[in-house]
């Protein structure tokens, strides 16, 4: 009793506990969809036939299983959307950068960056494929942009936070701008960086994949199209959806992990906070 | 910035600055825009980037056709938007009351917010078939989902933050008066809880405009402003496209004003 007692207090269990549930629910209606339905793989299929697919051997355009074909697509994307991420992380943080440090620069920028949060940027996608004609252009550009305004707002945000008493200090000591930025200023703003990096790597990767469903090619958004026309088996399209869903979640979780092993200083004043 | 600077209603430079800068700098882009600067430098003719007086015209030549896939759009996001906040906050009550058992809950709901929207939108698409037999009703029914979706992670996480980050104290003391739950809810937490709420909306709001308009891309019926964008596109009718985008703009614009008056109005009255 006790054990259970002391598990049902453990934050993993209970997570695992409500995976456990949802992997129920999801067993529970596929075997209703495949009780009433001519093609239950459409809807709902087990987890178990998604599973059989991905270790399957059998090939499904000659040359590749489904598994192979997936991931080579998805390395595709995920290369196109780190590019993209890159861009725009290296451009927000150069533009918080302008912005902290010459007032005109912010007062310039800052309204149009509120703006840009507000409109919706991935239904510009098509537009932006118009003007570029180049399918790889317009994905890191959107990819650029998703990653750019949440790295550049977070970014001032860090640069604001600095405690005025540090600031002084530092002028104090006769530091120039240059070991302002360096010493101070931007080690106390890398939490608030990587707060803007953990919002826009799961963007750019559904950037990446939007883009892909534009225009035929590689990539697990045309690959997704061609599953959703019946073109191949409908498990590859599941198997897409479960991958994506882990690219995105991963790549949300590998800023976490980058930033705890960037910022060991973090580490003792984040636990309690957590 | 801008609510303290109208409080003071000190016309100084500094507040003079931060208005006309940014607006010097928009008529700047607008100008530059129509007179085709920006054509030449993006290497694009009038035709795939025309003038904005243009779209303009455009748009009130269409208003229509517009006003109905706006409608169309704005029933997804208003309802997404609605059923999912509301179950995003029942959910952060459910933790709230059960606090090892929900939070685990709230994990894996926070998980959901990672997933992309490009993958959720065909999965809902083919659980609503047996909806109606109107194609219409099904895909609005499947985009309203992928919205909810969206909107009650985002909600729950800070909801749950506003009913457990309570002011020290403020719990022992609903202890010490020997209130039940239902009271400490109402009395404590709800109010906590409000200027979190609209935390939660301004992130979900303009993510509930985008997931409307991405899963219109993957909607069996053809409605809504996001699919005009794509469809116009693709038949190379682009200043149609470009009226659609500005439409889709005004409406992100637009909700998230409305937002911020209201938080204006709730958090002035919880204050009080």
């Amino acid at each position: 009793m006790s054990v259970l007692k002391r598990l049902s207090k453990s934050k993993y269990f209970n997570t695992v506990l409500w995976i456990v549930i949802l992997i129920i629910v999801w067993e529970i209606g596929a075997t209703v969809v495949a009780a009433t339905k001519r093609s239950p793989e459409n809807i709902l299929p087990h987890l178990s036939g998604i599973i059989e697919s991905v270790v399957s051997k059998d090939t499904i355009n000659g040359s590749q299983t489904a598994v192979q074909m997936v991931l080579e697509n998805a390395k595709a994307t995920i290369s196109r959307a780190l590019v993209g991420f890159g861009i725009g992380t290296a451009l927000g943080f150069v533009l918080a950068l302008f912005m902290s440090r010459f007032k005109t620069v912010e007062k310039i920028a800052f309204p149009y960056l509120m703006i840009i949060q507000m409109i919706p940027i991935l239904g510009m996608a098509p537009l932006i494929f118009a003007i570029t004609q180049d399918i790889s252009k317009s994905r890191i550009i959107i990819a650029a942009i998703l990653t750019f305004y949440p790295v550049a707002t977070n970014t001032l945000a860090g640069f604001k936070a600095v405690e005025k008493e540090k600031h002084e200090l530092m002028i104090s000591y006769a530091a120039s701008k240059f070991q302002l930025y360096t010493k101070t200023m931007i080690p106390s703003c890398i939490p608030y960086f990587f707060t803007g990096l953990k919002i826009s790597a799961p963007m750019a990767i559904t950037a990446s994949i939007l883009v892909d469903t534009l225009q035929g090619g590689i990539g697990l958004g045309c690959l997704l199209s061609q599953a959703l026309k019946g073109a191949m088996s409908r498990y590859v399209f599941w198997q897409i959806v479960f991958l994506s869903a882990f690219i995105g979640i991963f790549s949300f979780l590998l800023m976490g992990i980058i930033e705890y092993v960037l910022c060991p200083y973090k580490r003792k004043g984040n636990k309690q906070e957590e | 910035m801008s609510e303290k600077a109208l409080k003071r209603k000190k016309i100084d430079f500094n507040s003079v600055s931060s208005v006309l800068y940014p607006v010097l700098f928009g008529i700047l882009i607008f100008i530059l825009w129509e007179c085709g600067v920006l054509n030449t430098v993006l290497k694009t003719d009038t035709n795939i980037l025309p003038a904005p007086t243009r779209i303009a015209g455009i748009m009130s030549e269409n208003s229509s056709k517009i006003s109905e896939n706006l409608s169309a759009t704005m029933t997804v996001i208003i309802w997404g938007l609605i059923a999912g906040s509301f179950l995003g906050y029942m959910a952060a009550v459910f933790a709230t009351r059960f606090p090892n058992f929900g939070k685990g809950a709230l994990t894996v709901l926070s998980v959901f917010n990672a997933i992309p929207i490009v993958a959720l939108a065909p999965v809902f698409n083919n659980w609503t078939k047996d909806v109606s037999s109107e194609a219409s009703v099904r895909s609005t029914v499947a985009k309203i989902l992928v919205v909810t979706v969206v909107c009650a992670a985002s909600m729950s996480i800070n909801a749950y933050r506003g009913l457990t980050e309570l002011k020290p104290f403020s719990l022992d003391l609903m202890k010490s008066y020997a209130a039940d739950n239902m009271t400490v809810f109402k009395k404590l937490r709800f109010h906590n809880s409000i200027p979190y709420i609209f935390t939660a909306l301004k992130v979900s709001v303009p993510s509930s405009v985008i997931t409307a308009l991405v899963s219109e891309y993957f909607a069996e019926y053809r409605m809504g402003i996001g699919r005009q964008i794509r469809d116009n596109i693709s038949i190379a009718q682009y200043s149609a496209g470009w009226a659609y985008i500005a439409v889709a703009c005004l409406i992100g614009i637009l909700m998230y004003i409305i937002l911020i008056i209201f938080e204006g109005i709730f958090t002035k009255r919880h204050r009080k």
